[in-house]
């Protein structure tokens, strides 16, 4: 834990209660759909409703004449009719008219949740009635529902652009994979199904767009980075970044589900349809939880086929991978996720000789995207499963079989370069053999009978229990070449005379979804201004007044917005020192670069800091009905340095309690393009009665060389080993190893009764 | 023009007069009438429990209700949960056990919790998970809100002692 508390009240390494904490409890806080000005407009996304469906007609003339509908936004008026994170491949509208400076074809739907029109209103009302009455024709075409027939290639998702479905392949070749399997005594196989995942933040998608004091189209929303969003919306509206301003208001929940487009670029369409009506009056469009579940991206359901090879004392000799994921009907971050999937599947270990094949594949499915872990979690379940058979059939502790293949200081990782120093893999792996050795004893735990009519008992033998361990390791911040960058700007405020300033501003795009980042600003700010953090005002995620930060995404955000207020907060002593008053110092921090990787090989160096994690699991089974229930966590990890304990903490229970539903619960219905459970009680995530009955949260600080305070990153970490490690431990339990999940109850019997998974 | 509904009811202990449509839901009312918008919307349907209020001292999803229900009916909101600037011991715990990340679900998590403990001042472990199951938290993990809960029990007990 925190080694030496700061002088500064609410420093670094203090458990400081977050300044937005207080609007929080009062219901003052106010999230974009609570932020509704009386004058505002409503509007309505019509979506297709069309997995795959050339436009044949759409009028409008209907719509426009309900009485309340002041117009409708089409793909008429989208200058650039296209966006995309990393390659412009989705059009914004569906329609008939030509694509303005773009060459993603528009005129067919793609995905039933593509976009046709902005109906805009003066009621909400009176825009869904305006939305029913759109008069639209479809020719259904046909449809590749998923990536086995997609694989064919027989109907092309972009015909266009993509000349296969399989648009996106990595590779790795390490050493000699034909002399690795020559040298192993034993061989694991496998083929693992890995399932979609809802992010379920319970902040649904809400925002409101006007035109600003100085002209700007400006999209007050929840995301996850405010520059980004505004070079989406600038480029689908042919106007310079400078015309356009993003604002966060408070933001519920992301994990990577706000990190994409939603409602930014349509509702800066909207506003500049209105203004080009001369109507002055602000829009506002909020989605409802199906619109949400429907409208946006999901993590990727992924096949994985998988061999390991090792000798009999358990060294790695072999690793070979195939990896498909489900982009779904647009990239996305697909390419990227891919990217973190194909590292992952290697494990965290030394593997000499290795052939991994990874490919992103178009549907016309729900696309895949970014999602707390971003690929690693798809990855590391089979790297750690495999892992977990191999000792099973080695007959070796796990643990120790971790020991003699773990990656560690001056270990070359699976793409041939040397690890960044600072490798806390033994350590956090340690820690778990200490706090729950995997012969050691069990804790006892209380009656556990998951039907109410059902007798329980301590002693019942129809409940079997297990115990499960994974481990891992999650880069921080961006890879594979990406431009990494992260700016602040500090003004000290004092007098001529003042040894310290009296006061502190500073301003900060970093996007505060919920996990504490802005806390953590001000606490790294005050921290090394040498002030009470009381006396520092943070000014945040609007792009009028504070910087480019990058996303909130990768466990990035600490580590990168730390350097980015270690610099600015420098220059802003410098200032000071030759007696500015403010001081001000700007500064752009820019870690040390990645490399895209080889084509062929794989090598290159993709990363430059990672956060080590690992967890045992200890699960209790009901045979007769099914019902899982996990008894106890603990989540080692080393974190560099804990910035503000408890909501490390919370990182920590919160991704544990996430990835619960990932292998437990989360079962996402798409059949044929369409999701059919788009409800929060049709697709379960956990509630208080099913989470893990207790989580250890085991907080090492390592410290990373070159992190703020050397924190590395940890909002990933602990969901990642999850899903595999209670898979091993249901597996202690059971002697059934399930390759798929989420683990329900009738997955759970099938199981037991055939002695593998079935499919759902 | 659409036919609204006059609605007389108190909350939060102020007496209030607003109109609505038949099919206007109690939330909606509360949120865009009166600007309750600590009462969030998170489902619609009654999964999440982000809208919870207490409508006679009985918790209530007020997306389940339509706006004329709560005529002559005393409804409670997050926003009533402070006396003035003074936090309720639920609203301090939360803050300092860090029970809240997002933020979002906390109001109907508190309003939840406060019916609780307003019925029962020492809730068992499994009793807070009892009353806390019709409200979805997506980022703490619950453990943190359970443990605030049974602080504030602990704080409300000693004061009346």
């Amino acid at each position: 834990m925190s080694l030496d508390p700061t002088s500064v009240a609410g420093g670094v390494g203090q458990s400081h209660i977050r300044r937005d904490a207080d609007d929080k409890v009062t219901g003052a806080a106010t999230y974009p759909g609570d932020r509704v000005p009386v004058d505002a407009l409503h509007a309505v996304v019509v979506f297709t409703a069309q997995p795959h469906a050339r436009l044949v007609s759409l009028d409008v003339a209907p719509a426009e004449a309900v009485d309340g509908v002041v117009t409708v936004v089409t793909a008429a008026d989208v200058p650039v009719n296209e966006y995309g994170l990393t390659m412009f491949d989705q059009p914004v509208l569906i329609g008939l008219d030509d694509t303005g400076r773009s060459d993603v074809r528009c005129d067919v739907s793609r995905w039933e949740a593509d976009h046709l029109a902005i109906v805009i209103a003066h009621t909400r009302a009176a825009a869904e009635e305006g939305a029913a009455a759109l008069a639209v024709e479809w020719e259904p075409l046909p449809l590749v529902p998923d990536v086995e027939s997609a694989r064919r290639d027989l109907v092309l998702v972009h015909a266009e652009t993509a000349p296969s479905n399989t648009y996106y392949e990595m590779a790795i070749t390490k050493g000699d994979i034909e002399a690795g399997w020559a040298a192993a005594d034993v061989v694991i196989e496998g083929r693992y199904e890995l399932p979609h995942q809802e992010h379920a933040y319970l902040q649904v998608e809400a925002g409101t767009a006007w035109i600003d004091d100085e002209g700007r189209v400006t999209v007050e929303t929840s995301g996850q980075w405010t520059h980004e969003d505004r070079e989406q919306i600038a480029h689908a509206l042919d106007l310079p970044e400078d015309r356009v301003r993003v604002i966060y208001a408070t933001i519920g929940g992301a994990f990577g589900g706000k990190e994409d487009m939603s409602l930014q670029i349509v509702l800066a369409l909207a506003a500049r349809k209105l203004a080009d009506l001369g109507i002055s009056r602000p829009v506002h469009c909020r989605w409802s939880r199906e619109e949400s579940i429907v409208g946006h991206h999901k993590r990727h359901r992924a096949t994985i086929e998988a061999r390991l090879g090792a000798t009999r004392d358990g060294r790695i000799t072999a690793v070979e991978a195939d990896v498909w994921l489900d982009a779904g009907a647009y990239n996305y971050t697909s390419n990227k996720v891919l990217g973190n999937a194909h590292l992952s599947v290697a494990g965290a270990y030394e593997v000499p000789n290795a052939r991994i094949d990874s490919r992103a594949v178009y549907t016309h499915s729900v696309p895949g995207g970014a999602f707390r872990g971003f690929g690693g979690p798809q990855g590391a379940f089979v790297a750690e499963t495999q892992m977990n058979k191999l000792a099973e059939v080695l007959g070796m502790d796990p643990i120790e079989l971790r020991r003699r293949n773990m990656l560690r200081e001056g270990s070359i990782g699976i793409t041939q370069e040397p690890l960044p120093p600072g490798v806390g893999l033994p350590e956090v792996i340690e820690a778990c053999a200490e706090r729950a050795p995997t012969d050691g004893p069990r804790q006892p735990v209380p009656p556990f009978r998951s039907v109410a009519s059902l007798p329980t008992g301590v002693d019942d033998p129809a409940i079997v229990r297990g115990r499960g361990f994974a481990a891992g390791m999650k880069n921080v911040g961006f890879s594979f070449g990406f431009p990494e960058r992260c700016e602040a700007e500090i003004h000290f405020h004092g007098d001529a005379g003042d040894d310290r300033p009296t006061s502190v501003d500073v301003f900060h795009g970093g996007a505060e979804v919920g996990q504490g980042n802005h806390a953590a600003i001000l606490q790294m700010t005050a921290d090394i201004a040498g002030v009470d953090v009381d006396r520092v005002r943070g000014h945040f995620s609007d792009t009028a007044v504070s910087g480019d930060s990058g996303s909130a995404s990768a466990s990035r955000l600490t580590f990168m917005a730390g350097n980015s207020v270690l610099g600015a907060a420098e220059e802003a002593e410098k200032a000071w020192r030759d007696g500015a008053r403010p001081a001000i110092g700007a500064f752009r921090y820019v870690p040390p670069p990645t490399e895209t990787l080889d084509p062929e090989t794989g090598a290159g160096q993709p990363n430059f800091s990672y956060g080590y994690m690992a967890q045992v699991v200890d699960v209790s089974v009901d045979t007769l009905t099914g019902h899982i229930r996990v008894d106890r966590v603990v989540s080692a990890h080393d974190v560099g340095r804990a910035i503000n304990p408890e909501l490390v903490k919370g990182q920590i229970e919160g991704a544990v309690v996430q990835a619960h539903g990932y292998v437990l619960s989360e079962h996402l219905v798409v059949d044929e393009g369409r999701i059919r459970n788009p409800r929060l009680s049709q697709y379960l995530i956990p509630g208080i009665g099913d989470v893990p009955t207790e989580v250890e949260s085991v907080i090492l600080e390592l410290g990373d060389p070159i992190g703020p305070w050397g924190a590395r990153g940890v909002a990933e970490m602990p969901y990642i080993t999850y899903a595999p490690a209670v898979i091993a431990a249901v597996h202690d339990a059971t002697g059934v190893w399930f390759d798929t999940f989420p683990l329900t109850p009738s997955r759970v019997l099938a199981g037991l009764r055939d002695g593998a998974a079935d499919p759902l | 023009m659409i036919n609204r509904t006059h609605v007389h009811c108190t909350v939060n202990g102020d007496e209030v007069d607003f109109l609505a449509t038949d099919s206007t839901s109690l939330l909606d009312a509360l949120r865009t009438e009166l600007g309750l918008t600590g009462v969030k919307e998170g489902c619609g349907t009654g999964d999440c429990g982000a809208c919870s209020i207490t409508v006679d001292g009985a918790l209530n999803c007020a997306c389940l209700m339509f706006a004329p229900e709560a005529e002559g009916r005393e409804i409670g909101t997050v926003e009533g949960i402070a006396q003035g600037d003074h936090l309720h011991p639920l609203q301090e715990t939360f803050l300092e056990g860090a029970a809240l990340q997002c933020g979002i679900c906390t109001p109907g998590f508190l309003v939840a919790a406060k019916v609780l403990l307003d019925e029962n001042p020492t809730p068992t472990e499994t009793e807070i998970r009892y009353a806390l199951a019709g409200n979805l938290c997506r980022c703490t993990g619950y453990d943190k809100i359970i443990h605030a809960v049974q602080e504030a029990a602990v704080q409300l007990n000693g004061a009346k002692s």
